[in-house]
């Protein structure tokens, strides 16, 4: 019986029954909703509050055109903007004639295709629609809506979850700051709702959808390995693809319960927050969330419904000390747009960046400048992160549980980490010869 | 073993123990940078395969160094 199983049949198992009913099921203790099996490692701590704090007189919900998408004209002006897609084109057909690995015609076209799923969901549309597609309702099937306790609820959500391609999943109470006031010129408006709806001028989620369902998926590190190249952002948009399979899914397994369910990618609001709250993880020095787990490697995305669900607390593993001291990210920057202050702090590097949280801001223009520079995207920060790793071998959990505990050898490991070559970039024309498994990660990973 | 005058004497040496504390922790050793070696080249990681597997033989080479020669000294000692 290792300690999970200790937890889950010994006194975990105890603990939920008298627990949920001793205090009529309360939602706000993970240790009571039987989701062991769905633990971060031994070395992974539960907290009340993230450890980045939010200054509540600030922070406030985003409006998404103020970020680098929504507002490039703006950020870098028209005439630099069209210069830097010109010298990107250039280079793009310089680098094909040159028949440069990562950069061919068979790399590019892997990048473009991996998005293909994705492409079919958007903003309460597609696979991404705020209503009900196909799945029959309890109602159509002559049964009640699915009934259970919060615990028994989270479970089965956080299954089903794995199931559609989560590599992990957190639950945590909607926190409606973390939802952009607009997107796409419509206002969200959360309203007294059954169902959730949109129209010309805004989209209206329900009162009543009070949990988001975090989720995290793999992305192949054989490929971000090959950044920056058009192989490196195969591995993002197959990350995106899968996180558009995994939402659909889940979202209409939440309806065929009998339950209202927003599905949610990039759109809709921040990913990272209620990854944080949801314990997926911590906000690392790239400004994105880094896993006990999977370190960066991942995406991000989420689902708000109205079922009732017991949450997760956030986390700690010691990342807020390690990135102090680590910096890598920011080093392997091409275009230094990452801080290499000491301290996260409140202070934002532009408008592009939503007030009132503690992170350490990044120069975002910058960053998606160097996307047409290199042509292909980027995601340096991603390799080069001590975090990053296969966990082929005992020693990254040795080191990973010992940085988690023992602050102190935080810069021993970092230095350490980059002496053993682990962070470079890998040959693109190899990787067409790598026998990957499927979707090019291992889904076995983190799975204890 | 020695004949003397129709007696075999039998003399048994008795490893201190540390030897033992340190013979175990040369093996751990040498199963912890195998393990690594391994673990580093199913990663595709080359750097951290050629220092284990670095570290693995230079560990073993000098294990077998120190325990052939302590095993020729006490043989000579016994002569
Ligand atoms: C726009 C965007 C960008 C912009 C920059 C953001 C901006 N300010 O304009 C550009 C194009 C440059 C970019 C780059 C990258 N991005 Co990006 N990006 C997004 C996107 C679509 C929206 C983010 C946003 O609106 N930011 C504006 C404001 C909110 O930014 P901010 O105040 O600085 O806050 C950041 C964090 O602090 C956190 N956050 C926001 N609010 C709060 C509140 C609290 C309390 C906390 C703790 C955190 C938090 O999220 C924000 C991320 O930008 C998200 C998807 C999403 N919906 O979250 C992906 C996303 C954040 N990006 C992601 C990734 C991986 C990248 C890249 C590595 C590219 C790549 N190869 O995949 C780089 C990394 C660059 C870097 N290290 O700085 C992932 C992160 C996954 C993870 N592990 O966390 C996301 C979640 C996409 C996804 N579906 O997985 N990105």
């Amino acid at each position: 019986m290792d300690r999970r199983d200790f937890f889950k049949f010994g006194l975990g198992g105890a603990g939920l029954t008298i627990g949920e009913s001793l205090t009529g099921s309360s939602d706000s203790d993970s240790s009571l909703s039987g989701n062991h099996e769905f633990d971060h490692p031994w070395w992974v701590n539960r907290l009340e509050e993230p450890k980045l704090p939010v200054d509540d007189r600030v922070y406030s919900r985003f409006n998404s055109r103020k970020n680098v998408f929504g507002s490039m004209v703006k950020y870098y002006g028209m005439k630099n903007l069209k210069e830097l897609r010109e010298r990107s084109q250039k280079k793009t057909q310089r680098y094909y004639r040159e028949n440069r690995p990562g950069y061919r015609l068979q790399d590019r076209a892997l990048a473009d295709a991996g998005w293909v799923i994705s492409r079919l969901g958007g903003l309460n549309r597609g696979t991404r629609s705020w209503t009900r597609n196909f799945v029959r309702t309890p109602q159509q099937r002559g049964v009640e809506e699915y009934k259970g306790s919060l615990g028994e609820a989270a479970h089965m959500i956080k299954a089903a979850a794995r199931y559609f391609g989560a590599a992990t999943v957190g639950i945590t109470r909607l926190d409606r700051r973390h939802i952009n006031a607009k997107e796409r010129g419509k206002r969200i408006v959360f309203e007294g709702v059954e169902e959730p709806y949109g129209n010309k001028e805004k989209l209206v989620i329900p009162d009543k959808c009070k949990y988001a369902v975090s989720m995290s998926v793999q992305m192949s590190l054989d490929n971000i390995a090959c950044s920056p190249t058009a192989l490196s952002s195969a591995g993002s948009s197959m990350g995106y693809s899968r996180c558009e399979f995994l939402v659909a899914g889940l979202t209409e397994f939440i309806r065929g319960l009998g339950y209202v369910a927003i599905p949610s990618v990039n759109d809709l609001g921040s990913s990272v927050a209620p990854a944080v709250d949801a314990g997926l993880g911590e906000l690392g020095r790239t400004n994105r969330l880094i896993t006990p787990e999977f370190g960066p490697m991942v995406r991000l995305c989420k689902v708000l419904t109205d079922l009732p669900l017991a949450v997760d607390k956030p986390i700690d593993f010691g990342l807020l000390e390690f990135c102090k001291v680590c910096k890598r990210c920011a080093e392997a920057c091409p275009c230094n747009c990452l801080s290499f202050e000491d301290e996260p702090s409140f202070e934002v590097k532009g408008p592009w960046n939503n007030p009132g949280h503690k992170a350490w801001f990044e120069d975002s223009p910058q960053c998606l400048a160097y996307w047409q520079e290199s042509t292909s995207g980027c995601s340096n920060c991603l390799r080069v992160c001590p975090w990053t790793k296969k966990d082929k071998t005992v020693i990254h959990q040795i080191i990973k549980g010992a940085s988690a505990k023992i602050p102190a050898l935080d810069a021993f490991f970092t230095s350490m980490d980059e002496s053993f070559g682990y962070g470079r970039q890998r040959s693109a024309r190899k990787w067409w010869d790598l026998n990957l498994p499927e979707y090019g990660v291992d889904t076995t990973q983190g799975k204890g | 073993m020695k004949r003397n005058e129709g007696y075999c004497y039998l003399k048994i040496r008795k490893c201190p123990f540390y030897i033992w504390i340190i013979r175990g922790l040369g093996i751990v050793w040498l199963v912890f940078w195998a393990e690594v070696a391994v673990g580093s080249r199913m990663e595709l990681e080359p750097r951290a395969f050629g220092i284990s597997i670095g570290v693995f033989t230079v560990s073993l080479i000098l294990g077998l160094f120190l325990w052939i020669r302590g095993n020729l000294k006490r043989k000579k000692k016994s002569l």
